[in-house]
């Protein structure tokens, strides 16, 4: 019984979502631009605080456009833009004069949109690239870590049980980067270098005889779950927050420096039984991420505590 | 509840089966797991602690559990032993140098009383790679010959390209059926 009411409730919401789109929507677009004199995009720019509020809509609208010329700016390139808007304005008979604010709100949201896909190309791209021992830039990253990490010890060689202490699996980290590849071991360094404090502290806890976790790997786990948020655009409103133009690499390795220094306290707090609990407790942790991920002021930023 | 139902879900019951997957860090555990299941195996991190997945295939249910192969969680292994019915060891054929580690580990595991009856398949992985060792070279490394304890099989495949998966699981299927359930 119940279950057939919320069938019916669910059939009826998308009828409606049916109408809504194809015919309500264009209705009251048109209804409202009679009685504004604005389209729909400049009241957005007007209604709406810069950030996600104002990007998220801007978006939809772009897409759910009939104009090619709306809907191909989503797919414009960086350099394109300003063209771009120039070309909505005159299609929208929009005039400078009267909505002065328009040109530049439209144009930042914008960069944010396409910047956002760019962002997620470049990620991708260092994912895909290999950690290879013969390529004596990706080794130097690796010293570079264990420099940022270990500065009072040497390690003794390559190849070396050493590498276990900063939460590699075995003496040679190379096939720990996996499908992960690059993008895990540069937002290692990343952390190390820009918040060496934070990630010192981290890995102190790391290496707690009871409820310690594998430091590295944990890390290569947590660029995953950036870059698994980043695929299905579950990122998008924080980006659209936290830059005010196209989202760049390192806006990324910040949020996975965001993701590193709050796993770790959330599973210092929690104290699970041992490190095999780990993927129960990630997904956990991932259901908290998404879920501040749907407040449209979201903004995941590091704040250490010291 | 009637008798015919409560048969039933025994019988549904003994359709289960429990598969325990191990074996040294980057063998492919969880790889082998995510293709046979029809996942995407491009983006995989190692694993910490473990995996348990439950799919249906030849009409049994099968839990099947892939536990971390990095040398601190081996103390933890003997956690997930309790009514294993088949072991399915996996073996990175092109790492020569750990062979030996490799062999030591699955005759430990093999002396376990909790896994004495289980079925023993060993995947030789990563077929693939250029360096990848053959099938016989991996039964002689890990000496299988000497295995008088459990019903075994080797079977040389690709995790990446899906070679072979299915033919190692339908014989470890078939085996432990032949076992488990011959009152059928």
């Amino acid at each position: 019984m119940v279950s057939n009411c919320h069938f019916v409730l669910e059939m009826l919401g998308y009828i409606w979502q049916y109408i809504y789109t194809s015919f309500l929507r264009y209705w009251l677009k048109w209804l409202l631009r009679q009685a504004t004199g604005k389209c729909e995009l400049q009241r957005i720019c007007s209604g709406y605080k810069p950030g996600a509020s104002r990007t998220t809509k801007a978006e939809y609208s772009l897409r759910s456009s009939k104009n090619k010329v709306l809907r191909g700016a989503l797919e414009s390139s960086k350099d394109h833009l300003e063209q771009c808007v120039d070309q909505i304005m005159k299609e929208k008979h929009v005039k400078a004069q009267i909505d002065p604010m328009f040109k530049g709100s439209l144009h930042i949201c914008l960069l944010q949109i396409t910047g956002y896909s760019s962002l997620y190309t470049s990620v991708e791209d260092l994912r895909k690239e290999v950690f290879l021992s013969e390529d004596p830039q990706h080794e130097a990253m690796l010293f570079k870590l264990w420099d940022l990490l270990m500065p009072e010890v040497k390690l003794e060689s390559r190849i070396t049980k050493q590498w276990g202490d900063i939460g590699f699996q075995g003496d040679d980290p190379k096939t720990d980067f996996r499908g992960m590849g690059l993008l895990g071991l540069i937002n290692l360094v990343f952390f190390s270098e820009n918040y060496t404090a934070e990630a010192r502290q981290v890995l102190s806890h790391a290496n707690h005889p009871k409820l310690g976790y594998s430091y590295a790997i944990v890390g290569i786990n947590l660029t995953e779950m950036a870059y698994s948020l980043l695929k299905t655009g579950a990122l998008k409103p924080h980006f659209y927050n936290a830059v005010q133009g196209a989202p760049e690499l390192t806006h990324f390795h910040q949020l996975y420096c965001y993701l590193a220094y709050e796993f770790d306290k959330f599973w210092v707090a929690e104290e699970p039984e041992s490190i095999m609990e780990f993927n129960q407790y990630r997904e956990k942790f991932h259901n908290v991420v998404k879920t501040h991920l749907q407040d449209p002021s979201v903004c995941l930023r590091l704040t250490s505590s010291n | 509840m009637g008798l015919r139902t409560i048969l039933k879900k025994m019988k549904q019951k003994e359709r289960e089966m429990r598969l325990l997957m191990l074996g040294l860090d980057n063998a492919g555990k969880t790889t082998i797991l995510k293709k046979f299941n029809g996942e995407d195996i491009t983006t995989i991190s190692p694993t910490l602690g473990f995996n348990i997945k439950t799919l249906e295939h030849k009409g049994f249910k099968l839990n099947i559990w892939d536990v971390g192969g990095q040398k601190s969680l081996r103390s933890y292994w003997r956690n997930y032993f309790e009514s294993t019915d088949g072991l399915v060891w996996v073996v990175d054929s092109a790492d020569r140098l750990r062979l030996e580690d490799c062999r030591q580990e699955l005759s430990a595991l093999l002396l376990e009383e909790r896994l004495a009856g289980a079925t023993l398949l060993v995947f030789a992985n990563k077929q693939d790679l250029p360096g990848a060792l053959s099938k016989e070279a991996i039964k002689d490394a890990l000496a299988l010959d000497e295995i008088k304890s459990h019903h075994w099989c080797i079977i040389d495949c690709s995790a990446v390209t899906g070679e072979h998966l299915l033919a190692g699981v339908d014989w470890l299927l078939d085996d432990i059926a032949a076992r488990i359930f011959t009152s059928d």
